[in-house]
């Protein structure tokens, strides 16, 4: 109540607060003057010393100070450990009389970030408490500090100055001062016996060159924060911070930018919404996995319809990448080949195309709830890691390459066609439906550059955004069947049927060979030669089996059935685990992957080029064949002076799992370049150019610019 | 149906155009060209930015108890550099009658100098025939700072001084012996000659100059820049930095430097 008061009274200056404690005769003793000493003040910072009490009590061997900081606008001071650069303020007590010692405070800091550089300060009011002990108890103090200090706006201005205070004997209480450095008391960080948050692993991810910490609190983490401290030779760059469904546990990654082994006694700052720990700790060298998702997903409606309208311009563009062409080429022939449709039934057609699209997009979208729901890391493509999805996308395209090329004709099952009953127009929306299904399920490994963005963000953020993107990424790709859907006049616009068609009926099987062709090029990636060959012949046997004309139908069902049973069985059990040396050939520049020796090469100033790829990526292959391996790109990670990584993702990897997700990138292809320039990584765009890769090495490597 | 198609593309293009104001324009508002003459050292005069540098002492750096030896050898500096400002600032140029000399001031732990000296190094490798560079050290804060600067001028004296800086963008600088020698190999400079120069004579001399420049501009902090005539403290954008130098190139610099 009293305090209440004061607080109020204090902002019309000392005086009156003065005059009213007098008036109550309330811890007023002969000492009636405010224990501050004079302010240093410019428009960076103004700075006070200030004590809780008036004067020194008889007997007290300590006392409570306080250095009282208030920043100017857009000015910022730094913390004990002030981050990558920056100075910590510095007190000299040099000409003090009866002071032993002086122990700084130090508040929780906040974050700053400025030009990619991280920052930890204060900025506003704060006060930095300050423990004395008097060499002899009860005797006057006089204290003389020399304070330095470092504040940094759009210019960083050092000060140097000196404050004076003297505490003569007597018992009263400066009420202000003594609150001002009690909240800020308050807020420096407690010692592990007296907080609620435990952190219970800190351990040195040698791999991803990155500390890993664990922690636990009884009560919900708010606005958390971590501050690793290993002394000046250590710094880190951004944390990833993630917090477990009820906020009580916390995962953070913090990449290490600067890295000795003869660091400091180290310690871990987390600060929280209103409460902060700082624990010594002791490292391990086991990380444990990213346990949950990121602990701020917060996205913007203007973001996600942004993200939504990238998803939707990247599905479309999606429709002319050699993966999904062919399909909507088998579409259009089957317009081509159908004369005389009614105008409602093409329309119907290209609409249920389209659903088709959405359908598997939707499934899609499921699926990565569910799996971000149950905690697993996931990318886009990697579908194409599983040995029996591949077989089956092989197996379908080649038998439509084969129908193509006029080995048989598709028929649906007599009984089902029965079934469906006297309209022969139910059968055509069928196959409709799974020519749109087929489209998105191909469109997947084509992650074309919008992609990556739209995907990156959808995974990232809610399931609502992962709906929502996931459809404007099904609109884009169902746009052309749409809008003929929208005016089926277009087809008509079509050519009419004559010999020309066979021949792009030859063109489109061409195409769906070639897709093919590539499937099992993947599939050797992914399940091994021999399980390929096996894989390849069973598809040749359906084939023949469905293109003998005057076979038995039972017979020939079962020969089908009996090939598809196979491949699917064939390519989980014969594909071979071991593929290290598949590949990579010994007299390659590209070395193996091994993200803890890109920190330790950085850290020892080589440069390093990173390239995850996998052989079910056709962007990769692109990139790899027009930039990778052409000049000047390939003479320059030839040179000796870049050393040049592979991470191979054909089949599932963790550690390659986790390299992407720590630069938020959940698909592929994904370049990045480190070096001494750059230790937290430069990632190149998708679809690479030689002059960005160059730029790029010649940023992290510094060494272009010397030579300059 | 022409009609309907038509008006889609517009709205498209609308929004398109839309967002691109958005993120463009603000931009390119702001930012006007305001410049005061300098009483001293005449015939300068002042970028003004904001409301950042007016009100302080200017300063004489973090734990400077100076010895009288210390003190001598400052007032020293001072006269030697105000007697020739121009020589003490763009010493080591000579620039062309189409270029404008630039003196950069920046240590080691400010944040944006280390953008700046990137930043003028790429507008000097895209211009050459419009600006050079002079590269000042202006340690300010403490024995680090010093060692750091030392190690910047040592680099330049072998042509690496923004490869120095770059190298050290993120990661700590260290004094130990086995630190610069292999910074000197990523640098790709000598590393012994490094060492050695750090000591130098005429490093201590120039760094003492630079201070004394410091003074006699009455910079407050770092960074700092010298265009031609016009003195800017702090952050700039580069397209101020552009707007100062097309000025000084019509108004011509040289005089300042005759006179002075």
């Amino acid at each position: 109540m009293l305090i209440q008061m004061t607080v109020r009274v204090s902002h019309l200056g000392a005086w009156p607060l003065l005059f009213f404690l007098g008036c109550m005769g309330i811890f007023l003793s002969d000492a009636v003057k405010a224990a501050e000493s004079e302010s240093f003040s410019n428009p960076a910072v103004t700075a006070r010393l200030i004590s809780a009490e008036d004067g020194i009590a008889p007997d007290a061997a300590s006392v409570s100070l306080g250095l009282a900081l208030e920043y100017g606008e857009g000015w910022k001071g730094y913390w004990r450990t002030p981050g990558e650069v920056g100075l910590a303020p510095a007190i000299d007590w040099t000409g003090s009389t009866n002071l032993k010692s002086a122990e700084l405070l130090w508040p929780a800091p906040e974050r700053f970030e400025a030009f990619g550089i991280e920052n930890f300060g204060y900025s506003g009011r704060v006060v930095l408490p300050i423990r004395a002990r008097l060499e002899d108890a009860g005797h006057p103090l006089e204290l003389r500090a020399r304070v330095s200090l470092l504040t940094c706006s759009t210019v960083c201005v050092p000060h140097d100055f000196e404050l004076s205070l003297a505490l003569p004997q007597g018992i009263g209480i400066d009420t202000n001062s003594a609150r001002q450095i009690a909240t800020y008391a308050d807020r420096v960080p407690a010692v592990p016996e007296n907080s609620d948050i435990r952190i219970s692993v800190t351990a040195l991810d040698a791999r991803d060159s990155a500390l890993i910490v664990l922690a636990t609190s009884d009560t919900p983490f708010g606005e958390v924060d971590v501050f690793p401290e290993f002394g000046p030779l250590v710094t880190f760059g951004k944390p990833d911070i993630r917090l477990d469904r009820d906020r009580t546990e916390l995962w953070a990654q913090i990449p290490i930018n600067a890295w000795t082994e003869e660091h400091a006694e180290p310690s871990v700052t987390i600060t929280d919404t209103a409460r902060a720990i700082t624990a010594p700790i002791t490292l391990t060298s086991d990380p444990p996995a990213p346990p949950f998702s990121s602990a701020n997903p917060r996205t913007s409606l203007l973001k996600v319809v942004a993200v939504a309208a990238i998803a939707f311009l990247g599905g479309l563009i999606l429709n002319v990448m050699p993966c999904v062409l062919p399909v909507l080429s088998i579409k259009l022939t089957s317009v081509l080949k159908v004369t005389g449709q009614t105008r409602q039934m093409t329309r119907n057609g290209f609409l249920f195309s389209a659903l088709g699209v959405l359908t598997f997009v939707w499934a899609l979208a499921a699926a990565l709830v569910f799996l971000q729901w149950i905690g697993v890391s996931v990318g886009w493509g990697i579908q194409f890691q599983n040995p029996v999805f591949v077989t089956l996308m092989f197996m379908v395209i080649a038998v439509f390459a084969a129908n193509l090329f006029g080995a048989f004709e598709i028929t649906l099952p007599a009984a089902l066609q029965d079934r469906l009953g006297a309209s022969n127009a139910r059968a055509e929306y069928i196959s409709d439906f799974g020519t749109g299904l087929l489209a998105a399920i191909l469109a997947t490994p084509c992650s074309a550059p919008f992609l990556g963005t739209a995907i990156t963000f959808a995974l990232a953020g809610t399931q609502l955004d992962v709906m929502v993107i996931f459809t404007a990424l099904g609109l884009g790709l169902a746009l052309p069947y749409l809008v003929i859907a929208a005016r089926p006049e277009l087809v008509t616009r079509l050519p009419r049927p004559g010999r020309w068609m066979l021949l792009v009926r030859i063109l489109l099987g061409g195409l769906l060979l070639a897709t093919a062709a590539w499937l099992l090029f993947v599939l050797v990636g992914v399940a091994g030669g021999r399980a390929a060959a096996f894989i390849s012949a069973l598809t040749a046997v359906f084939i023949v089996a469905a293109s003998i004309p005057q076979a038995n139908q039972w017979v020939r069902r079962a020969v089908l059935s009996a090939c598809v049973f196979l491949a699917i069985f064939g390519a989980g059990l014969t594909s071979t685990p071991d593929r290290t040396t598949a590949g990579v050939d010994a007299t390659s520049h590209w070395q193996d992957f091994e993200p803890l020796g890109i920190a330790r090469r950085v850290s020892e100033g080589e440069t390093v080029f990173v390239d995850v790829t996998a052989d079910w990526c056709l962007t990769c292959k692109a990139n790899k064949s027009l930039v990778l391996d052409r000049d000047p790109v390939r003479a320059r990670l030839r040179g000796g002076f870049v050393i040049a990584i592979q991470a191979d993702w054909t089949r599932p990897d963790d550690n390659i799992a986790r390299f992407l997700e720590r630069y938020d990138r959940y698909g592929i292809p994904f370049n990045i370049v480190f070096g001494p320039g750059s230790p937290s990584g430069i990632a190149l765009p998708e679809i690479l150019t030689p002059q960005a890769v160059l730029d790029a090495l010649d940023t992290a490597s510094v060494r272009s610019v010397a030579s300059e | 149906m022409d009609c309907k198609k038509r008006s889609t593309l517009l709205t498209i293009g609308a929004i398109i155009a839309g967002y691109a104001a958005l993120r463009t324009v603000p931009s390119l508002l702001p930012e006007k060209l305001e410049l005061q003459a300098l009483d001293r050292p005449e015939g300068f005069r002042k970028f003004v930015a904001g409301e950042t540098s007016g009100g302080f002492d200017p300063f004489v750096g973090l734990g400077t108890a100076d010895s009288t030896e210390v003190a001598a050898q400052k007032a020293a500096a001072l006269t030697r550099v105000s007697e020739n400002i121009c020589s003490a600032l763009y010493g080591g140029l000579s620039p062309t009658p189409t270029q404008v000399p630039m003196a950069s001031f920046s240590d080691y732990y400010c944040p944006f100098c280390r953008v700046q000296t990137k930043r003028l190094a790429d507008m000097t490798s895209e211009m050459p025939d419009k600006i050079a560079v002079a590269w000042h050290e202006l340690p300010l804060l403490g024995d680090s700072s010093n060692l750091a600067a030392k190690a910047a001028l040592a680099a330049k004296r072998q042509g690496a001084y923004v490869a120095f800086h770059e190298r050290l963008m993120t990661t700590p600088f260290q004094a130990s012996p086995e630190y610069l020698a292999r910074l000197s190999d990523d640098i790709g400079v000598d590393s012994k000659k490094l060492i050695t120069d750090m000591e130098s004579a005429e490093i201590t001399r120039e760094l003492e100059d630079s201070a004394a420049l410091a003074r006699v501009f009455a910079f407050v902090g770092t960074p700092a820049l010298v265009i031609g005539r016009t003195v800017v403290q702090g952050q700039i954008s580069d397209r101020m930095v552009r707007e100062i130098i097309e000025l000084e190139r019509e108004e011509g610099w040289r005089d300042v430097c005759t006179a002075a």
